[in-house]
């Protein structure tokens, strides 16, 4: 047997199971969108010409662009301190960002459903301090969306950054230190031109996730918030339109691959180390 | 305009470790002084002590005139090379360069011409656009060496700035560094475990152990007449055997060794530093000889050198290495006499365990 | 150390720790409350959500099925995945460049898009049952991990280890598992970990995929929370919590967590 041979024989049950159960469905998803009678394309005039579905376009752009913003400047300011953390304190703090990560989106989600809720601990918190007099409908807002979006991937930014910022070598801010650069001009010059980057990879992964994100703005969202997966979910499982979820699915897709092929070359082309 | 380097009294202890007890050192205008020793010794602290990188537990540093003790590290004025150069990936070769002249605000068109400069100064004439990704070791080196040149420090230090290349390549960049510092005339403080690499191009070497300096001396001084053990075995001398002085005879010492034999040290060439000293001497400090005056000893394994045989030697006070001429190879087993040469031996103090 | 962290920066930090923890705190709260509704603090302390969860049928059954997939899922996963992330590693040269990202696609994909599209094509279209579907669903939710996580120690490992069994006579199937296997262990643990923990938590998928009778535990709570706003939810959600405390004991005790910042 040659090389080629055994190769590939190791690698075509992965391969195989990937074209069959993810690549055919997901194509003949695609394809169902260009089989109406009404046109080719007809499908998708009919989404961008609805105000309904480009109004929840929109939003789920807007809730992903506002998530991932404050996600990454919270993550980077919380990975600076994590990464200059000493030994024990650093693991700890590793280990709490970590956690949540690992608990199901229907928990993190549910918390919030807690805490924002008509009878939940915010306003229990804000009646108590008198700043309300009656309690704030804070559920089923866009706001309520993000807020839980950004608990859910900060953790994600932290972890990421932590890994890049502990990438630049300590040498490289001790040079810059010897050859006169305060400490504001270390990070501007050196430190941040080197994190952007890895900056940019986590930006990409908050942004698709929050923007195919199913759970949360179930939850906390509501058909009052219908964004992209719960609008994609109701057309397929509620009114069966699986035309009209392919289509759904079809934006998606091509959105989310877009982003992340941009940034990709983006995030090359800025890469210090490819040169 | 360059100044000297004193380091008063400097201890710098860590948690429950003392890396550094009571250094002293002044380094004068335009010398290059070498910190050498084996890792762990101290050598890198001091250097990140001067820098700014550490703060001295107690101590002052001062570089001419000024305090640097209390100055945090950006505003010492200090060119460092490093030992993996550290350069900037994300900047081409000309804006590393420039960068340390940028933190001082120079302008734009300056900065460019001063960095062009230093960059044919260091023969790197062309690759002011370049990437260091697209460098090899060796013009790495040189980069790193040209921006910390270029911001004209009042001194240079260098943290094994060689280890990273390989054989060659280190015997000419050593040269480089040594002729760009003499050009210029700048005190250098220069960190390296190898000893070659420091006797080569230093005015002086302190060789360093555990925190303390075990000698500061010219190399020469160094190789001929340490100080004390350490540095004698350090530098080479690869016996050391004690011997208690017990008698004159004539216009010689006369010392015994454990097991009785004696040497008689002529002191024209020997002086005795105490009653019981240490006879330290290199391979080809003691001779081996069929007869004649000396320490008796049997030999044991004979290995060619190229110049000479070398005997591992039994004597009644140890096991002893010594050279023999290529003119005479001798047995295993042969009873022998081992003739010391005073220019490759010295004499000691006894140090107390 | 010049490694003075500015104190409003250190603040901020211990707000974003504050933020990220605090509402996991809660729940854990409100699952002990001996109220019928949620409330924070909890009023009494009782366990009595807990044993509810194991009054409900329905959880009984989606925890098993949770768990069975996710084993189940998961060692699909590896069995295909392990050889493939050991060709990609070993023979790089011999297969095309573009192989490795096929691998991640499950990843690149929106999960929500797979989840409808097996629906569609798999469950629907082709008739697999419903426990089928979700199993390859989760397969293929996982096989990123299995492939990425183990590929990455396989990259790190020295295979001259292999050529010297060979050469002392092992046959080469053999040697994988007595010499490359174990040597790769750290790989293949953390692999299973993620995959497991993946597919537990799973809802993007599973959504699309559960049907009557068949259901997994975080979209049988989700179905719960529609009908019943109760500390049951809560408790559950401790119950996978806990799962997760100790999968990380499990990680601490043998790789050491920091190796997920890599």
């Amino acid at each position: 047997m040659t090389s080629r041979m055994i190769a590939w024989a190791l690698a075509v049950p992965a391969t195989l199971f990937v074209v069959l159960c993810l690549g055919l469905p997901v194509l003949a998803t695609f394809a169902t969108t260009f089989g109406e009678p009404a046109g080719v394309l007809a499908p998708y005039i009919q989404f961008f010409t609805s105000g309904f579905r480009r109004t929840v376009l929109w939003r789920t752009m807007e809730v992903a662009l506002i998530t991932t913003a404050i996600s990454v400047t919270v993550g980077f300011a919380t990975a600076w301190v994590v990464a200059r953390a000493p030994g024990r304190m650093k693991s700890i703090l590793i280990i709490a960002a970590v956690f949540p990560l690992l608990t199901s989106v229907v928990v993190r989600s549910f918390a919030w459903l807690v805490i924002l809720g008509k009878n939940g601990i915010l306003n229990d918190a804000l009646l108590a301090l008198g700043l309300v007099d009656e309690p704030l409908s804070m559920l089923y807002t866009e706001g309520a969306v993000i807020v839980a979006m950004i608990y859910l991937f900060v953790p994600l930014m932290i972890i990421t950054l932590v890994g890049v910022l502990e990438g630049i070598p300590r040498d490289l801010t001790d040079a810059a230190t010897s050859l006169g650069a305060k400490p504001a001009a270390t990070f501007f010059q050196v430190i941040l031109p080197m994190a952007v980057p890895g900056l940019i990879v986590g930006a990409v992964l908050v942004f698709t996730g929050s923007f195919t994100s199913y759970a949360t703005p179930q939850l906390l969202g509501g058909e009052r918030q219908m964004m992209m997966g719960t609008f994609l979910y109701q057309r397929a499982m509620v009114t069966f339109d699986w035309v009209g979820a392919s289509t759904i699915a079809a934006v998606m897709t091509v959105v989310t691959l877009a982003t992340v092929l941009a940034m990709s070359r983006l995030a090359r082309r800025l890469n210090p180390v490819a040169g | 305009m360059t100044v000297s380097l004193t380091l008063e009294n400097v201890s710098a202890h860590y948690g429950s470790t003392k890396v550094l007890e009571d250094l002293n050192l002044r380094v004068e205008e335009g010398e290059l002084v070498s910190l050498l020793g084996a890792s762990g010794c101290g050598k890198t602290t001091t250097l990140r002590l001067v820098a700014g990188f550490l703060s001295p537990t107690s101590g002052t540093i001062r570089l001419g005139e000024r305090d640097l003790t209390r100055l945090p590290a950006h505003a010492r004025n200090i060119g460092l090379v490093f030992q993996t150069y550290a350069l900037f990936p994300h900047l081409t070769v000309l804006d590393n360069v420039a960068f340390g002249l940028k933190q001082r605000g120079m302008a734009g068109k300056e900065r460019r011409a001063k960095a062009i400069e230093m960059i044919d100064r260091v023969g790197l004439a062309g690759f002011a656009d370049r990437y260091p990704a697209n460098l090899s070791g060796g013009q790495r080196q040189r980069v790193a060496l040209a921006r910390a040149l270029v911001i004209e420090p009042p001194l240079l230090m260098f943290d094994e700035p060689l280890s990273n290349l390989d054989a060659k390549l280190r015997v000419d960049m050593r040269v480089e560094i040594r002729r760009l510092q003499r050009a210029n005339g700048t005190t250098a403080l220069y960190v390296t475990h190898d000893q070659e690499e420091a006797f080569s191009i230093s005015d002086r070497v302190a060789i360093m152990n555990a925190g303390r300096i075990m000698q500061l001396d010219a190399p020469e001084v160094l190789y001929s007449r340490p100080a004390n053990t350490f540095v004698a075995d350090f530098v080479g001398f690869e016996n050391m055997i004690a011997m208690k002085a017990v008698m004159e005879a004539g216009d010689a010492v006369r010392a015994e060794m454990a097991g009785g034999a004696t040497l008689d040290l002529p002191k024209s060439h020997f002086a005795v530093p105490a009653r019981n000293f240490i006879f330290a001497a290199r391979a080809e400090g003691l001779q081996v000889a069929r007869e004649g005056a000396g320490i008796p000893a049997r030999l044991g394994l004979r290995t060619y050198l190229g110049r000479a045989y070398q005997y591992r030697c039994e004597t009644a006070a140890g096991e002893v290495v010594a050279n023999g001429p290529l003119s005479d190879p001798l047995e295993p087993g042969s009873h022998v006499v081992l003739v010391p040469q005073p220019d490759q031996c010295c004499l000691l103090k006894a140090e107390t365990p | 150390m010049n490694d003075r962290i500015h104190p409003l920066l250190i603040a901020f930090a211990a707000l974003t720790f504050l933020f990220l923890i605090g509402p996991l705190v809660i729940i854990i709260g409100t699952a002990l409350s001996d109220t019928s509704f949620l409330t924070f603090p909890p009023q009494g302390l009782s366990l009595r959500w807990f044993e509810n969860i194991f009054e409900i049928s329905a959880f009984r059954r989606t925890m098993m099925t949770s768990f069975t997939l996710a084993v189940g899922g998961t060692i699909v996963s590896l069995i295909i995945g392990v050889p493939a992330a050991y060709a990609l590693a070993r023979y790089r040269v011999e297969l095309p460049k573009f192989l490795a990202n096929v691998y991640v696609l499950p990843i690149l994909v929106p999960e929500i898009v797979l989840g409808f599209s097996l629906m569609k094509s798999v469950a629907t279209g082709m008739g697999f049952s419903i426990w089928l579907s979700l199993l390859i669903g989760h397969a293929l939710l996982v096989l990123p991990y299995c492939v990425r996580v183990t590929g990455a120690s396989l990259n790190a490992f020295d295979f001259s280890i292999e050529e010297a069994a060979v050469s002392l006579g092992c046959p080469r199937w053999k040697a994988f598992f007595s010499v490359v296997l174990p040597n790769v262990r750290a790989g293949v643990i953390a692999a299973f970990i993620l995959a497991f923990i993946t597919s537990i938590n799973d809802v993007s998928i599973s959504i699309f995929l559960t049907g009557p009778g068949i259901s997994t535990l975080p979209i049988q709570l989700l179905a719960h929370m529609e009908q019943f706003f109760d500390p049951t939810i809560a408790a559950v959600s401790v119950l996978l919590m806990g799962v997760t405390v100790a999968v990380m004991a499990v990680v601490e005790w043998t790789l050491g967590l920091t190796f997920l910042t890599k």
